[in-house]
């Protein structure tokens, strides 16, 4: 059986964890390694219902001498990497004027600089097998830049510029390089908002719903799998029709 | 056929495999440049596949962009590099 390998990036929070199950459902032959920086939780509840399918790569995604260790890792058991979502990611909502210049690092290093780091990790191995799916999490704030996420709306813009140049620099080597643009998913993020806030923020949506994390996963799934060969360079956003 | 002569005839079988070149490995010159306008065209994504391609095939490890770049002139260049020999 030749297995198809997959890193996930951020894979303890509710939307990694929904595309880490996803990708296991998918097809026995999906091996999945699940990045994960200190909270262990959900990850580590994952790799003990799919004993054998999937492992922890313990990977602080902002730290670049963390990655050579966890690819190297992966390629020493498998000698392959397929597809790389990058997923982990945070906000810290603020005002630009009030906005502490920390919190600008953090999250540029955090959405950003990770996504570059991760990458370049992976591009060597895919370059080499002459296939990869790069799969990018961004946000619908990168299209949208939503007052009090000047941080994250740059950060996740810069994603998708990234996203579009790399899929060009590797389209002929069969690596393809696409991005999510999830908008409100119900996930741990939400889950601080008070009803005034919530019931605004689904009035913007066509759906009248948040989205579910499977549904998101659901997109990132099809991005990476074989049927999506043609289809580089492009942003899916996933957000109950807003625009 | 001397051992150099052979490995010049692997880089050449390298270069048409990996970069898909539209040509056979023989016609490549030794010392024929293998990027610009007035050589083999190959351009900065080929550059990336032949470093990956060396390390792989030859254990070449290009990592400074400026000796990969003097490294990888011709196929005579590359296969001095590999012999060990200064470039």
């Amino acid at each position: 059986m030749s297995l198809r390998i997959i890193l996930v990036t951020g894979a303890n929070g509710g939307l990694g964890t929904a595309i880490a199950k996803n990708f296991l459902a998918e097809s026995p032959e999906n091996f999945v390694w699940l990045g994960i920086n200190n909270h262990r939780g959900q990850a580590e509840a994952l790799t003990a219902e799919h004993p054998g399918r999937c492992r922890l790569a313990l990977l602080d995604v902002t730290n670049p001498g963390a990655w050579q260790p966890a690819v190297a890792g992966i390629l020493t058991v498998h000698g392959r990497v397929d597809v790389l979502v990058n997923n982990a990611g945070r906000h810290e909502d603020a005002l630009l004027a009030r906005m502490d210049p920390g919190s600008w690092g953090r999250v540029l290093s955090l959405n950003l600089d990770s996504v570059f780091h991760g990458c370049q990790s992976v591009l060597p191995a895919m370059i080499s097998q002459r296939s990869g799916r790069i799969v990018n999490v961004a946000s619908l704030s990168a299209l949208l830049a939503p007052p009090g996420q000047t941080n994250y709306a740059a950060a996740k813009a810069g994603v998708l510029a990234l996203t579009q140049s790399l899929a060009k620099e590797v389209a002929r080597l069969g690596i393809t390089v696409n991005a999510v643009c999830p908008g409100y998913v119900d996930t741990g993020s939400l889950a601080g908002m008070d009803d005034e806030t919530r019931r605004q923020a689904l009035s913007k949506i066509p759906m009248r719903r948040f989205g579910r994390p499977e549904e998101v996963a659901a997109a990132v799934r099809f991005l990476a799998c074989a049927d999506a060969s043609y289809i580089t360079g492009s942003v899916l956003k996933i957000d109950g029709g807003i625009f | 056929m001397s051992t150099s002569t052979e490995l010049k005839s692997q880089i050449k079988r390298l270069l048409v495999e990996n970069l898909m070149l539209q040509i056979s490995p023989e016609e490549i010159g030794d010392d024929q440049p293998l990027f610009g306008p007035n050589g083999l065209g190959l351009d900065s994504v080929d550059a990336l596949q032949l470093v990956v391609a060396l390390d792989k095939n030859h254990g070449l490890k290009l990592s400074d962009p400026e000796a990969a770049r003097k490294t990888m002139q011709t196929v005579s260049t590359i296969a001095a590099a590999i012999e060990g020999k200064p470039v």
